[in-house]
């Protein structure tokens, strides 16, 4: 099996069979990592296919590392764009609020799930987890993804986990 | 320990939803798109740099009528007053490139064609 290197050096010249194969290797992570951000599907779907409209526009830009690391920097500048567009201002801090999403009646009834769990977390604290605990990112690869300081992101982390922990205990999921 | 260990219960919940997530479907979505994008490109691209090349080609017969008569007050110039030489060319290639719209109309294609291919060229 091909490389994720190796398949993006053959995407870079033009092969698009190739670029295929990245698509289909990292769109759950990507697409689970858009949803959750985005707080739905559709519009995390959404997401996930402008970033890999732009990761093929810019995959001569990637210069190795890990592949998925790169990917998800591009999702997260997309989710922050999509954000700006949907005129939504929320402050990253440690201030931040919790964020509500627009449920219907029939998903309000459902149980609490994992993605409704990560949802009663602050926002910070939801990016850093979906960053980290999702998406499979290193603290250091979140935190240069973000822009946010190593320390905050690590914090965010261990709070969000620990939260998400209690959620799905009470939840009887976990 | 990595730092990925303390959470690896919650990573493998994730990741159970992450694969339940259909791949082809939304393969052949992305790359329906970046076949869409590539024609695109390649359209307006073609059509620009066409349309620069016939607007060039329509200037070709004046750009050759302002050279002719650019020579003869060269050589006048050359031949009455030589210090004066480059002060007369100088007005004369301007007042060419000034005052024919030819030189605008080159230009303007040509930014067209550099726009068209910074904004849909891959990085």
């Amino acid at each position: 099996m091909r490389s994720d290197p190796d398949l993006a050096q053959a995407a870079a010249r033009g092969n698009e069979a190739a670029f295929a194969e990245l698509v289909r290797r990292h769109q759950g992570k990507v697409r689970g990592m858009a949803r959750r951000l985005a707080g739905s599907d559709a519009p995390g779907d959404d997401i996930a296919q402008v970033t890999f409209l732009t990761a093929w526009q810019k995959i001569s830009t990637y210069a190795g590392g890990t592949f998925s690391s790169w990917i998800c920097a591009i999702c997260w500048r997309e989710f922050l764009q999509w954000r700006r567009r949907q005129k939504i201002e929320i402050e990253f801090d440690e201030t931040a609020q919790i964020i509500p999403f627009d449920r219907s009646a029939d998903q309000s009834e459902m149980r609490i799930d994992l993605t409704r769990a990560l949802e009663t977390l602050s926002e910070a604290q939801r990016v850093c987890v979906v960053l980290c605990a999702a998406t499979g990112l290193t603290h250091q690869e979140a935190a240069d993804v973000t822009g946010w300081p190593l320390g905050t992101v690590k914090s965010h982390v261990l709070r969000g986990v620990a939260l998400l922990r209690t959620r799905l205990e009470n939840a009887n999921v976990a | 320990m990595r730092e990925q260990d303390a959470y690896k219960d919650l990573s493998d919940l994730f990741r159970v939803e992450d694969n339940t997530l259909a791949a082809e479907p939304f393969t052949r979505q992305v790359m329906g798109r970046v076949r869409q994008q590539k024609l695109m490109r390649r359209a307006v691209v073609g059509g620009l740099g066409l349309i620069g090349a016939g607007i060039a080609a329509m200037q070709l017969p004046q750009l050759f009528a302002e050279w002719a008569g650019l020579e003869k007050p060269l050589a006048d110039a050359l031949a009455t007053a030589p210090t004066e030489l480059s002060t007369a060319a100088i007005s004369q290639i301007n007042a060419a490139a000034t005052g024919n719209p030819m030189w605008i109309a080159i230009a303007a294609g040509a930014a067209f064609c550099v726009f068209a291919v910074s904004a849909f060229e891959r990085a």
